[in-house]
């Protein structure tokens, strides 16, 4: 069994088939896919939906391993809807169905792992800003933009709030009369951090004059620089700002925004 | 706290600042549910630290559609970075029990700097979360009987992972509005 990925569902870059299929196709085939697991109900129906289903998350050049790391959350439901069932039915009666409904949900949900684990976050990035209003989508990107930054500050401030003697320590954390100090000495300060950082993000962006306008705008730098550069020449203080609306293609290029 | 010259940003509710905010707190539970799923496996947990990011961000930002805002943009952040293991369903374990939260705050507004009050909001929007899978397993020809007793096994472990989670709320929504770092709750619905 080969270990490639580190967590489920995790993008994986390989040449495959699947891989090189269009984000609708891969939608599509998910669909139907998830839709037919729900309506398999006799044993050979199923048969052929977990070879159809495996035999895609396969070509997809994904291994046995990765398979494990998405499905094994269901395990433990599967484990307990099929203890329901031989309770309620005893385990002649109840063991089948039980097994029949597990499969039946984690067929549900794999090709969706399929389509994460081959589509980059750029195209599905892409994908949704069709589909989301930009300003709610700013603030999707910016909340993963700044997943690192908070990932370092949260480092930096466990490693001094530790100095201090909070006991943060993943083994101190097991016991829950610990639990004060991770509140009170890391996710406090985060949540100040946080507080501090919206302000001066939001400042930033607000005298680059965004949101101003309804329809989504550029900062265009290089503008921005011709008018600073005769602002210079004439003595004259320059404009703050240059905003172009939103342009696509050919025409955004002509007009050189970024 | 929303100063006097600042321009509405979203939903004719929401600063730029505010939905930073509210986006920095989706960045926290993303950030702990990724730092759970790779060391803890106990059924339930992911509530503990969602539950307390999604109540605390109604204490920071006391606006209708805050909690809302931030189950939003956990589930549009969590398929992109594939963490949404459970697809389309993502948006409805995500943003019911935030509509919810948002809900006890019509109802209470002061409820986030009550412990109680704030364990049993916790409580009850993570346990709704359970029938996020009620759909699925009802297509899927389940029992009715297995359906409610196991929504209901999953429904105890989430309330009780989020009424815990919950509790440590108020005593940071406390400490942010004397140092005049959030609003002072005064009640005040927008």
């Amino acid at each position: 069994m080969l270990r490639t990925s580190d967590y489920a569902c995790q993008y994986m870059t390989h040449d495959s088939p699947v891989h090189r299929l269009g984000v609708g196709w891969k939608i599509a085939i998910s669909t139907v896919l998830s839709a037919l697991a729900v309506g398999a109900r006799t044993p050979g129906e199923l048969l052929a939906l977990v070879l159809v289903t495996l035999a895609y998350y396969f070509a997809a050049r994904l291994t046995p391993f990765d398979l494990w790391r998405d499905t094994r959350f269901f395990v433990f439901q599967a484990l307990l809807v099929t203890g329901l069932y031989c309770l309620i039915h005893g385990v002649a009666g109840g063991l089948w169905p039980g097994i029949r409904t597990s499969v039946q949900i984690i067929l549900f949900y794999i090709p969706g792992a399929v389509l994460i684990r081959t589509t980059r976050t750029g195209d599905m990035m892409r994908g949704l800003r069709k589909v989301v209003p930009y300003r709610l989508s700013f603030l999707v990107f910016v909340s993963i933009r700044f997943v690192p930054f908070f990932l370092r500050e949260l480092d930096e401030i466990m490693a001094a709030q530790r100095l201090r003697g909070a006991r943060l320590l993943p083994r101190q954390l097991m016991n829950p009369r610990n639990w004060g100090d991770l509140f009170h000495c890391l996710l406090l300060p985060l949540m100040v951090r946080a507080l501090k950082t919206a302000t001066d993000v939001s400042l930033s962006a607000e005298a680059r004059e965004f949101g101003t306008r309804k329809e989504r705008t550029f900062f265009d730098g290089s503008r921005h620089a011709e008018t600073a550069s005769e602002a210079l020449n004439s003595q004259q203080p320059p404009s703050p700002v240059v905003l172009q609306p939103c342009c696509h293609g050919s025409a955004a290029k002509k007009k050189g925004i970024s | 706290m929303t100063h006097a010259n600042e321009r509405v940003f979203l939903w004719r509710r929401f600063t730029l600042r505010e939905g930073l905010l509210l986006g920095f707190c989706a960045t926290f539970i993303i950030l702990t549910r990724a730092g759970l799923r790779l060391h803890l496996h106990l059924p339930g947990h992911v509530m503990f630290f969602t539950m307390f990011f999604y109540v605390l961000a109604r204490g920071c930002v006391p606006k209708i559609g805050a909690t809302t805002l931030v189950g939003l943009i956990v589930s549009l952040a969590s398929i992109l970075l594939g963490m949404g293991t459970k697809g389309p369903m993502v948006f409805v374990k995500f943003v019911l029990p935030a509509v919810l939260v948002d809900l006890a705050g019509i109802i209470y507004p002061a409820f986030v700097t009550g412990m109680l009050a704030c364990a049993i909001v916790g409580a009850v929007a993570s346990a709704v979360r359970s029938v996020s899978d009620i759909g699925l397993e009802w297509l899927s020809g389940m029992e009715e009987e297995i359906i409610l007793r196991k929504t209901v096994i999953s429904a105890l472990m989430f309330a009780l992972y989020g009424g815990l989670g919950s509790l440590a709320v108020p005593s940071i929504v406390r400490r942010l509005r004397k140092n005049g770092l959030i609003d002072q709750g005064t009640g005040e619905e927008r």
